[in-house]
């Protein structure tokens, strides 16, 4: 089936009807996985009527703080037994001056993993339609979807009811 | 005639509405939206224009760094630590004191970004950049002090933890590990906190710009597009920074302060110590924000729109609450030292407000608590920018002030008169110390143009939050949640 | 912990006793010690400026309104403290305890040069290398070869000797025997012209240290803050030094 790639802008206050949009387009039969929204500002899922995006990031943050609270723990309680040494009548590996050195490093892995998370997951390859154009960080709500050529024009229609701005297929590419 | 009275009525009500509507957009930069691209192209011109002026400050800035701070380290690790003015008994100087004033500068991005973003303040908005950008160069100019004060600055890495053929793994009793570690940790993470809000940014400024700059923008936006599974992780990567950040600053300057209260020295071995340096970091950060800002608005295109005198307003009564709680802690350390009544704490206290150099403990009380608390209740003064920066130098000078007496100052004065002495820098000394204050003005001046300073789709999800809303007879300013 | 300090107290070794009203403040202890220690002479402005590196340095305290003035002499070295406020401030170890001689060591290699150790020690007992110093013909011949030399940029302070405290446990070792009180004298104590400094085992009661350890006069400098000095001066009411 022939499918192509159609983009259609809104502007930033026009919320109510980029919804209605992605309305119609559940209607004729396209599917949230074939939709994309870019916006230049943040809109929930909830206001436009989208499933909730899914983000691995606050695990692969929990995941660096566990990393960095073991590292904190053998410098704490083994690095000092590999080479004894004994300063100012403490004993060898005090428990209060490691919590210190526990947080800062736990927090360092927490912290450190939130931007690997944030990183790695830009850099991965992304579900949905692809496509970018510029007017996007001018505030407008793009929504990008592969829409099958029988119903393209049909579609079109309906959405420019809406007020949406249709873009020439040309001009939508990566950025 | 009693319709006639009655429109008239109406008429000079909507008139007398629209002024107030008219004046809560001047006063409110979130209750006066302008349309994205407007502000996009706002944002563009000031961080692309460059005069002949700018380069010239660039150009000097850049040699004044070179000489003085790098000339003058240079000659100092050549030659020895000697060449500072440092002796017995005094052995930490003005590179300590500078050290712990640009950490305290350093906790205003934090302080401004995410403190006041957990709590929702919404004037924050257009200079939370800003404000991130003072934390990170002032990290990055206050970092170099451990390095610059060590006798032996080629072994510093003898400090990190790693499997060397030393056998040996650093003391994690030593409150200057937890430095390292602290630092560093706020160093990584503030110039992370920097950057993830700056993402979105950086593809607007990507999709205006050509050449060099789009190479730089495509390449840092990380091929951000606005979907929406980029702003889901993008929002909770900065919630998860936003919380997880202010326990590091805290812990950052606290432990600086331990580097002196786990001393035994007198005067330095203080419960409140840790307290006392983070409420200290904030009001002299806090400051240090409005200084810039000022500085901001008047060298920058299009800053008058984004920066308005209802954030020097909100600002300064900040100041004035840190400056109180400074007073307040100041006092709590004081006196409780003092009515401990060990011998040669009292001889410090006594040193400090009657000795050779009483002169620094005055200009700290005064340019911390009688300035600020003398003219910053004032709405008039607070909403006079240039009085405000003159104010703000002052309370930093009042900050450096402080910490020069803790450091130097105590230090000269220990539990043996026979080992009493003074300290005073030398010019390599103060040159560094100049050197750091033109890398961060340097680093500034490069990040001005190079980044977008005002973060421009924050301010955009502010105003769309915002919107004027009649209560009865007045319009009052009304912010709906959309997060 | 006071389990812990009475532990502490009882394993150490090696103390000096330093008596107070025989010290003449001549100086004699200051130069067998540079001597010793290969101390480099950094010159008289330096020296006037706060930064002559001495092990042990003589401070001087006047008693009285001149003119009835009399003078105290006090040798300051480091106090080699059970619990020592420089060695857990140290990020790199250069400041460690030795279990073995009960001492406070300063191992040179390690030392990058915080200076923290210096500013947390009581006593002042602590000098830094400001720069490094040439050691002037002949004196250069001088160096004791037990000793390392120091570079700019590190801590040093006084060992109590500690080559020949090695030297004198592998004397003793050497022809079968238990070291005796007196076989270990470090160089201060060997150039004291009045005797006033005593070193030996404070671990063995019957020592001479010891004995005059437990004088009425005896007191320990700062004793207040608990960092159980191994270094105990002796002190009566008068002042006999001047």
């Amino acid at each position: 089936m022939d499918t192509s790639i159609r983009l259609i802008l809104f502007k930033e206050d026009q919320i109510n009807q980029a919804s209605d949009a992605i309305e119609t387009l559940h209607n004729q039969g396209i599917h949230d996985k074939d939709i994309s929204v870019i916006s230049g500002v943040p809109f929930t899922e909830k206001m436009l009527g989208r499933p909730m995006a899914w983000t691995r990031v606050p695990l692969i943050a929990i995941s660096g703080a566990v990393v960095g609270f073991i590292i904190a723990s053998l410098l704490n309680f083994l690095t000092p037994n590999l080479y004894k040494m004994y300063v100012g009548g403490m004993p060898l590996t005090p428990i209060p001056t490691s919590i210190v050195v526990t947080f800062e490093l736990t927090m360092l892995g927490l912290l450190i993993a939130t931007f690997l998370g944030v990183f790695v997951e830009m850099i991965s390859p992304s579900y949905g339609p692809k496509g970018y154009h510029p007017k996007i960080s001018d505030g407008y709500i793009g929504i990008l979807f592969s829409c099958p050529a029988h119903i393209e024009e049909k579609t079109c229609l309906e959405l420019q009811d809406l007020g949406a701005e249709m873009v020439d297929p040309e001009e939508v590419k990566q950025p | 005639m009693a319709a006639d009275a009655k429109s008239l009525l109406n008429g000079r009500k909507t008139a007398h509405v629209e002024t107030e509507a008219e004046e809560l957009r001047k006063e409110h930069l979130m209750l006066d939206p302008m349309p994205r691209d407007e502000m996009n192209d706002m944002v563009m011109e000031a961080m692309t224009t460059t005069t002949k002026t700018y380069w010239v400050w660039v150009i000097g800035f850049g040699i004044a760094v070179a000489v003085l701070l790098f000339g003058a380290w240079g000659y100092m690790i050549a030659t020895g630590m000697g060449v500072a003015g440092i002796r017995r008994p005094i052995y930490w100087g003005i590179f300590i004191v500078t050290f712990v004033f640009w950490i305290g500068i350093s906790h205003a991005g934090t302080f401004v970004s995410a403190i006041l973003r957990v709590f929702k303040a919404e004037f924050r908005r257009p200079f939370t950049r800003a404000a991130e950008l003072m934390t990170t160069f002032g990290l990055a100019a206050g970092a170099i002090y451990p390095l610059v004060h060590l006798g032996r600055v080629w072994v510093f890495y003898w400090m990190i933890p790693y499997p060397n053929a030393r056998w040996l793994w650093p003391n994690f009793r030593s409150a200057l590990e937890w430095d390292l570690l602290a630092i560093t940790t706020y160093l990584l993470s503030s110039t992370i906190y920097l950057f993830l809000p700056l993402i979105p940014d950086l593809a607007m400024a990507r999709d205006r710009s050509t050449g060099i700059r789009h190479f730089f923008y495509k390449t840092f936006a990380l091929g951000w597009r606005g979907t929406e599974a980029e702003w889901t992780r993008l929002r909770k990567a900065i919630g998860i920074f936003a919380f997880a950040i202010i326990p590091v600053m805290f812990s950052v300057h606290t432990i600086v302060s331990w580097d002196f209260a786990v001393g035994q020295v007198a005067g330095w071995h203080s419960t409140i110590f840790g307290p006392y340096f983070i409420i200290g970091a904030i009001l002299s950060g806090v400051s240090a924000v409005v200084t810039i800002l000022y500085v901001l608005r008047k060298t920058l295109k299009n800053m008058d729109y984004f920066i308005r005198l209802e954030h020097f307003d909100g600002l300064g009564k900040l100041i004035l609450i840190f400056s109180m709680a400074w007073a307040y802690f100041f006092f709590n350390e004081y006196l409780l030292s003092w009515y401990g009544g060990e011998a040669a704490v009292k001889q410090v206290l006594t040193l400090h407000a009657t000795g050779p150099t009483a002169w620094v403990w005055y200009l700290m009380l005064i340019c911390n608590v009688a300035i600020p608390w003398l003219f910053l209740w004032n709405k008039k003064v607070r909403r006079t920018p240039w009085l405000m920066f003159i104010i703000t130098l002052l309370v930093n000078v009042g900050m450096y002030a402080e910490r020069y007496t803790i450091i130097p100052l105590t230090l000269g004065h220990q539990r043996s008169p026979f080992d009493w002495g003074i300290y005073n820098p030398t010019i390599v000394e103060v040159s560094i110390a100049l050197g750091t204050l033109c890398l961060f003005i340097f680093l500034y001046l490069l990040a001005s143009r190079a980044i977008p300073l005002v973060p421009v789709w924050e301010v955009q999800e502010g105003q769309m939050a915002h919107s004027i809303r009649k209560v009865g007879k007045t319009e009052v300013p009304s912010v709906t949640e959309l997060e | 912990m006071a389990e812990l300090l009475k532990e502490q107290e009882e394993t150490q070794k090696w103390g000096m006793v330093i008596d107070m009203d025989i010290c003449s403040g001549c100086q004699a202890c200051v130069t067998a010690c540079s001597m010793e220690n290969n101390v480099p002479f950094v010159g008289e402005d330096e020296m006037a400026y706060g930064r002559g590196l001495q092990w042990m340095r003589i401070r001087r305290y006047w008693e009285g309104e001149y003119p009835e003035v009399t003078p105290t002499h006090q040798p300051m070295l480091c106090q080699q403290c059970g619990s020592a406020p420089c060695e857990p401030v140290c990020p790199t170890f250069a400041s460690v305890h030795s279990q073995e001689e009960q001492i406070n060591v300063q191992v040179y290699n390690r030392c990058i040069g915080t200076r923290y150790c210096a500013n947390n020690c009581p006593f002042s007992a602590r000098v830094f290398n400001w720069f490094d110093y040439e050691t002037p013909a002949p004196m250069n011949s001088y160096l004791n070869p037990d000793v390392s030399v120091r570079r700019r940029g590190i801590m040093e302070k006084c060992t109590f000797c500690v080559q020949r405290i090695v030297h004198g446990r592998q004397q003793a070792a050497a022809e079968g025997r238990e070291v005796e009180d007196g076989d270990i004298v470090p160089a201060c104590a060997q150039a004291c012209p009045t005797d006033a400094i005593v070193f030996g085992d404070l671990s063995d009661p019957e020592s001479k240290v010891s004995k005059m350890s437990r004088s009425d006069r005896a007191f320990k400098e700062l004793e207040e803050l608990g960092t159980q000095p191994k270094v105990i001066y002796l002190k009566g009411g008068k002042s006999y030094g001047g």
